[in-house]
Formats: C-alpha cells, structure tokens, sequence
C-alpha cells in the first residue's frame, strides 16, 4: 500500500516536471559567467519600480534613484550631507545674496550627442516653475524671481530673497534637453526614452518589471566603470532575500528587518544598516495645542488637557523604551531618535543633546509630584483636579506596518505609569482629517520624510504653520519661531548650523515630540562580484551614482 | 404518413427557433448584467473612504494647491452626478448641473470608446496598463489550466476506474491535499526551493534580454513560468480531479454501463466511448467558470513570484489606492466572469441535448 502511493506521488512529481517548459533548469543570468570578454552588468533588485519617469511628475523615491543615475544637476548630494558642484564648475553669489551666477561645464552633452547647454537649464527651472500640476516642484523653485541665460555656459538665478540652502533646492532639479521636451506637454509626456546627460543612460523600461540602463562612460565626472545597471523589481520580500542569496542579483536596495541575521550568515553577501539619502522620521506627536491657538474654522482641539503640560509629556519620555521599541521592530537595526532632525543630516542634527532616559520610577515620580494620581482607585491615574483620567486616544495610519507595533509597544510602558491608551489606527486621509489643523487627537504616530536641508522639518513646529495643517502639535514658541525666521535666511554655515542646534534644543527641552527612533535604510550586496560600494558615510545609498559610478567587477 | 413528415419538420424549425430566442435572451441578459457592473463599480469606488487625489500623491501633508490641480486633472472637481458634489462623505451639490458635465457620464462615455482614465499613480492610460498586463495573465493561466485539466482529468479517471484501491485513495489524498494548500504559501515553499536550484524568481523575463534573439527570448520566459505554473497546476488540479473522478463514478453506476462491459468490450473502449462524455459533463462547467475568475484568482501567484500580470495590478492598486486601475481591472473580471457564464452554458446545451434552454 504504501509503495503504491509513493508510486501516485512520484507521477505527478514526474507529470509537474516534464510539463515544465523544455528549458533546462538552472536558469542563470547570463552576466554570471565572468569572464574578461562578457560586459559588467550589475543586478539590483529591489521591492519598488518608478511612479513615473517624468521627473516634474513623480513621487516614489524609486524614480528619483534612477533621475540621479540619468540626469545632472548644478550640485550632487554626498553621502555625508555636502554638496559637491558637478553640472557647474563654479557658483557665485552677490553680496546681498539675491543673485546667483553658475558656469556650466564645457563640453558637456545629452546622451543624443546634442550639447548641454545654459539654454537647457533655463528651460528645465522655468518647466519646474511654471507647470502648476507638478506636485513638488513648486517648493523647490519658490524662490526663484528670474532665471536667465546670459551667454552659452553661464545661468544667472535671481532670488526674492536670501536663502542659505541654494543647493538643497537645485539639487533635485534636474536638467532636461530643451529639443526634446520643448514639443511635448509637461504633464502628459511619459519620457520613457529618457534622454539625459547623467553617468548612465536609459536603454529600456518595463513598468514595475525593470529598468536598464548603460554607462555613459564620456559622462564629464564620474563615468562609471561598469558597463550597465538592471533594477529589477520584486514584488515580495522573500524573493528580494531570496535572490541575492542565490545570486540571481548583485544588490538588493532594502529588505525587511528579520532578514538581516540570515543574510549575514551568507559568506558571499555583506549587510550594511545605514541612514537613508532621504531619511525619514517616525514620530509620536502630542497634541499641544493652546486653546487661543486653535486655527479658526477648521480647529476642533480636542487635545487631552494633560498633554498641554510639559512636565506631563516629560513623564510620557522618560516611561518610553526606545530601545526596546527598537529591538523589537527593526531586531536592533535602527538608532534612536533624539529630535525631528534625523541624524541622516550629518551636519545639521543635534547630537550633542542627552535624551531622556527610560526610567518608571523617575517618570512615576515626576507625575506624583504634579498631582497625576490615581484619585478614584481604578488604576489610571487622573488629572490633578480629578475632572478627568488620563486616557489618551493613540491613532496611526492604517498604511503603516510599523505602526499597530508601536502603538502596542506604547500602550504597555506608559499602561505600566498608570496611564491607559485606546489604540486605534486610521485610514491616513481620516487620520489627516483629525490632524491638523483641526487637532481632534490626542496622540499619534506618524511620520516625515526629509529634504537633504533641515529648513522644512524645522518649520513644522513654528506657529505659524498652525493653521495651515503642517504643523502636527500645536507647539507654539517665541522664541524658536525667531531663531527660525534667522536660520532661514542665514548665509554663513557655521552661524546657521549654531541657529539650527539652538531650535532642536529648544523642541528638546519641551518635549514636543518623542522620536521613537530613526527609519534605517538596509542594503546588501555581493562581496564576489562587485567591489567598491561607499560604506561608512552618515547616509548609505548603494544605488546612488556615488557607488555605482565607482565599483568595479571583482577580479 | 406525409403528414407526420411536415410535422416532423416543423418541430425541427420550432427548436431552431426557440434555440435562437435563447440565445438572444441570455446574451441579452450577460449585456445586462454588465451594465449593472458598470454602474456598480462606478458608484463603489465613490463610496470607499479616502480621497483619491490624496491617494495618488501618497502624501497627506501635500499642499492645498497642488491637491486641487491634482483634482481638476483626474476631473475629479466636477460633480459625480446631478445634485451630488461627492459620495464621501455625501456632499450635496448643485441639482442643476448640465448632467453632460457630470463625472458618471464621462465615465460612461469614455467607456463607449474604450477609456478608463488615467492611473493616479503612474498617470498612464488604465486601458494600456491593463491591455498589457492581461497577455501575461492569459499566458500563465493558459498554461496553468491546460496542465491541471490534463492531470486533473487523467488521475480522475484512474481514482474513478480504481475505485476503493489503493490508486484511489493516493489519488484523493494528494488532491485533497493540494487543494486545500493556501496557495501563497505554496507559492513561497516553491520559491525558496526554485531559487536554490537555480530557478528564475522573479518577473517574466530576465532583464536586458530584448537583444536576445526571439528563440533564447521566449525560452527565458518559458524558465521564468515555470514555478508559477506549478504553484497554479497544483492548486487546480486537485478540485479538478475530485470533480472529474466523482462523476465518472457517477456514470460508471449507470445501467448501459453494464451493458456495454456485458457486450464485452475494452475498459479503453467503455471509457471513451460511453463513460468520459457524460463524465465530463460537470467539469465543463467548473473550468469554464474558473477560467473567469482565475483572471483574478492569479492575484497570490502573481504577487509571489512578481509575474507582471492582472493579478499584480490589482495587488499594486489596492496597495497604493489607485482606483482608476482597480476600477478598470474589476470591470474587465466581471465581464470575463460573465462571459464565461454565458459560454459555460451555451456550451453545456449543446454538449448535452438533455439540457434544454428555459
């Protein structure tokens, strides 16, 4: 009996295979074969592809990944936070700083064979100024009064005002050739060929399947030294994991946390945790919001009294475990948040504050001494006048995946201060809805992505961007809002950095965030096949022109 | 005598007659039906909370401006019918609006000459994206039907001819088995045990191929279905040879059964030509109606092993709320599903006389 079925199994094990496709199996890529005479072609898999390929029009950082790789900008953004000049050889400023006065490199050519002239980035910053349905663009050209083309090689930007972070605002305006995007619609057009000037170039695109490019190896500054790039998307994690195990590609741009013990097993593949380009914040938000500053109209301010209490959200600091938080979502691979500036932009955070340390007792103590008692017995403790207990209602984007952990995570330490939470999670435009400004929260987690400049994160906790919704606690403060309006317009590095610090010790002191920790970005790649991938900056971005400009095959 | 022969013939016309009317009446009813669904979807995505124009961007912090020019080019600032502004939340608007103007009966019209919008999320044309991800879907459910009908069939009839054997309850313990696998799970199981035997894993072909000539091109595709395909024959086959073996043994009971092994003949023979043509009667049915919902059913195989298909699209849409997408792919199902119904019926009168059309 038992041979017989053995026998059914082996059939249609026998059936499955020979109906299998009459290929041989052991499908390998093509490039594995490393011999001198094949092209250097490196696989990087990852779980995204590009929104879009017009850059006025996209959102993902996927497509941004590939413009970096295509197309030039005036400035490059290190992988330390600094810019470097590589469209432009130089760039001067006048002394009011309203005028700034770039050189386009000679010689410099789209990948048609068509020069790359001043003409060209004048149209390009016009393009991004001027077309009202490109979603971000908007932000990066606003201060723009007049952009002009005094001769072939020289682009004159006059601003409407002084601003110390030029870079951060043309470093994501790319170039693109006037004679192919002078006849097409700004919005419509889907640029799938792609032309550009940048160190690799386009050679076929399939949506959400992959993108290849080719070295442009006449590129002007860093022609790169393999000969092509495949990104080619895996819809699941597993298979991203997966496939850099076994080989089928060279690098993969992110993988999920659990995986990184597995990985680092592997002989052959390196793991690498760093701070992303773009680095993202996750935040706890209090609603802090005044009464008197509750936006007119759109305000319900429904905050829970305590949370306008500094000593109150000190207490809420001190009982969270962000180390604990971290170990558990991302298994350790994360670092702790300190302030709304990530320590993914070098230069500009803070690291010179001391965070609260986790500790019950010192928390217990603090609501102790401010009257935070449990008053009626049921084990919450209540405001000090007993009007209400302190139950605090905690939302999160029903998109995120980190987000019900957190929360779960939160409700434990702070239930262990005697303090309870209702926890629920929220579709992201509900929850966007009770935001701000209309501040019918208590508590939530959410999250910022950041510019390379700090200007925008600072700005989300001046008063002024209270009623326009930006502004996600309510904080009000005189003097930061000062010391913001100075930094903004602050030309000197070191005085503006000092500015910059000063802010985020100011948020510090008031508690108007806890930052759990820090989004990591997690790339592996291949230690047997390509050599040379920037490691050890404060950002780590193997997909970045930086590393794959510079690696080479192993030999 | 030439009497019954007009009769005769005019019972003849009387059937061709009534057939043709029903035909005419079920195709009217699967039109119908699909205008239901139109209608339907139109509504159901106007229903469902979040704002697309937020849901294209993915950024809820964007600002007001640029939400609203969002909103005028998806025509999303036009009324979704007379006297309603929007159905979430329900806003009341103006009763007089030109109903030209009116988003229901853009969508309508845009359909009539083949338009479902754009993407919010890539900004293409719905029709393109789904025009192109389809032929991916067809060719690996093709290949996944034909290869668990095939095998679902065969080890029907063997459970069937072996009743109560040791063939048959291997049979059925293996079909029960893979048929009640969650199909993401075997999916991954494949996967892992694919991608370590050097199996291709991902997507439909290996990028960088299009220089390839087309012999080396289509035999990489071929490589890359092949754990798809597995994970979808595996799945099938098991509902196909229950279904398949429980019928036959159906016929196999009935009394020109007997007969036909009393006249002597072959076991071959019974079975091709008395058995197998009833039996496969119920199958039809079930592999027709599949076919329609396997358009969507591919959604977990698709996922799993990153095949650019239909099943992808609605994964993809779902997850980034692009609803124009999801409205174009539910559409496109309903109408196979539909049509499937329709042929499954049509082809279950002819197939069996017994079956008269009501």
């Amino acid at each position: 009996m038992k041979t017989k079925i053995l026998y059914i199994f082996a059939l249609v094990a026998l059936a499955l295979s020979a109906c299998g496709g009459g290929t041989p199996a052991g499908g390998q890529n093509p490039s594995q074969e490393g011999s001198g005479e094949t092209p250097a072609i490196v696989r990087v898999g990852w779980a995204g592809s590009p929104d879009t390929l017009n850059p006025g029009m996209a959102v993902l950082s996927e497509s941004y990944t590939i413009f970096e790789l295509v197309y030039d900008s005036m400035y490059e953004l290190n992988m330390d936070g600094t810019f470097t000049l590589t469209l432009a050889e130089s760039a001067a400023v006048s002394d009011d700083g309203l005028v700034w006065t770039f050189k386009i490199r000679d010689g410099v050519a789209f990948h048609d064979g068509q020069p790359l002239t001043a003409k060209d980035v004048v149209f390009s910053y016009n393009l991004y100024q001027s077309t009202e349905d490109y979603p971000w663009m908007g932000g990066y050209t606003s201060y723009f009064e007049s952009i002009e083309a005094t001769d072939a090689n020289e682009v004159v930007i006059t601003l409407s005002e002084a601003i110390p972070n030029i870079e951060s605002q043309l470093v994501f305006l790319y170039v693109l050739p006037e004679h192919v995007w002078g006849s097409e619609d700004a919005v419509e057009f889907d640029n799938v060929s792609m032309i550009g000037s940048g160190p690799f170039k386009m050679v076929e695109y399939a949506q959400n399947e992959f993108v290849q490019l080719a070295a442009n190896k006449d590129h002007f500054f860093s022609p790169p030294k393999v000969d092509e790039v495949i990104f080619q998307t895996f819809e699941n994690n597993d298979a991203l994991v997966q496939a850099i195990k076994t080989g089928q590609v060279d690098m993969i741009t992110e993988m999920p946390a659990t995986a990184v013990e597995t990985l680092k097993t592997e002989d052959a593949v390196e793991v690498f945790v760093g701070a992303p380009l773009a680095p993202t914040v996750t935040d706890i938000i209090f609603n802090q919001v005044l009464p008197e500053n509750c936006p007119e109209g759109d305000g319900v301010c429904t905050g829970h009294p305590a949370l306008l209490d500094r000593n109150f959200r000190l207490a809420l600091a001190h009982a969270t475990d962000k180390q604990k938080i971290i170990d558990i979502i991302y298994l350790g691979n994360a670092s702790p948040g300190l302030t709304l500036i990530p320590d993914g932009l070098g230069v500009w955070y803070n690291d010179s504050l001391a965070d609260y340390e986790f500790d019950l007792a010192k928390a217990a103590q603090i609501l102790d001494d401010n009257g935070y008692v449990d008053a009626d017995g049921d084990g919450v403790r209540d405001m000090p006048d007993g009007s209400r207990s302190l139950t605090l209602r905690v939302n999160w984007p029903s998109d995120s995946v980190d987000g019900p952990r957190l929360a779960e995570l939160l409700s434990e330490m702070w239930g262990e201060l005697g303090i309870k939470t209702e926890l629920q999670s929220m579709d992201p435009d509900a929850l966007t809805a009770v935001c701000c400004p209309a501040f019918d929260f208590d508590v939530m987690l959410w999250g910022w992505g950041s510019d390379p400049d700090p200007n925008l994160l600072l700005s989300v906790m001046t008063s002024a961007e209270i009623p326009t919704g930006s502004s996600e606690t309510g904080y009000s403060n005189a003097e930061y809002d000062e010391l913001y309006g100075q930094q903004a317009v602050e030309a000197n590095f070191e005085k503006r950095q000092e500015l910059v610090w000063k802010m985020q010790e100011i948020v510090h002191n008031d508690v108007v965030y806890i930052i759990p920790y820090y989004d990591p970005n997690i790339q592996a790649y291949r230690s047997d096949r390509f050599t040379g991938w920037i490691t050890g900056e404060a950002k780590l971005e193997f997909s970045d022109p930086s590393s794959l400009t510079l690696i080479e095959p192993v030999k | 005598m030439p009497d019954s022969g007009i009769a005769l013939l005019s019972f003849r016309e009387d059937i061709l007659l009534n057939r043709f009317q029903n035909l005419i009446r079920r195709i009217g009813w699967a039109v119908l039906t699909i205008a239901f669904v139109i209608v339907l979807n139109f509504f159901l995505f106007r229903i469902l909370p979040g704002d697309p124009a937020r849901a294209g961007v993915h950024d809820p912090r964007l600002k007001k401006d640029a939400v609203e020019a969002i909103r005028v080019r998806f025509g999303l600032d036009k009324p979704v019918i007379n006297c309603f502004d929007s159905l979430n939340p329900v806003k009341f608007g103006n009763c007089g609006v030109n109903p030209l103007e009116t988003q229901f009966f853009i969508y309508v019209r845009n359909l009539f000459i083949g338009e479902m919008g754009f993407s919010y999320h890539t900004n293409r044309p719905v029709t393109e994206i789904l025009a192109e991800r389809l032929w991916n879907t067809v060719l690996l459910i093709g290949a996944g039907q034909i290869l668990s009908v095939i095998i679902g069939v065969v080890f029907g009839i063997a459970a069937a001819w072996k009743a109560r054997t040791n063939i048959d309850y291997g049979a059925l313990t293996v079909s029960l088995l893979v048929w009640s696998l969650p199909t993401f799970w075997l999916g991954i199981i494949l996967l892992f045990w694919g991608s370590a035997n050097g199996f291709p894993i991902g997507g439909k072909a290996t990028p960088g191929m299009s220089s390839m000539p087309l012999s080396v091109r289509w035999g990489d595709i071929a490589e890359h279905m092949i754990l798809p395909t597995i994970t979808y024959t595996l799945v099938y086959m098991g509902e196909y040879m229950l279904i398949m073996r429980s019928s036959l043994l159906d016929v196999l009971s009935e009394d020109y059964i007997l007969t036909a092994k009393a006249k002597g003949l072959s076991t071959f023979q019974i079975l091709r030509d008395h058995a197998l043509k009833n039996a496969m009667l119920p199958l039809v049915t079930v592999i027709a109606i599949n076919l329609g919902f396997t358009v969507a059913g591919a959604i977990q195989i698709e996922s799993v092993f990153s095949w650019p298909g239909l099943g992808l699209s609605i994964f993809e849409a779902v997850n980034r709320r692009d609803f124009p997408v999801l409205q174009g792919a539910f559409l496109l199902i309903a109408v196979a599903v539909i049509a499937a119904n329709l042929i499954a019926d049509l082809t279950y009168t002819y197939l069996d006389p017994r079956v008269k059309m009501e």
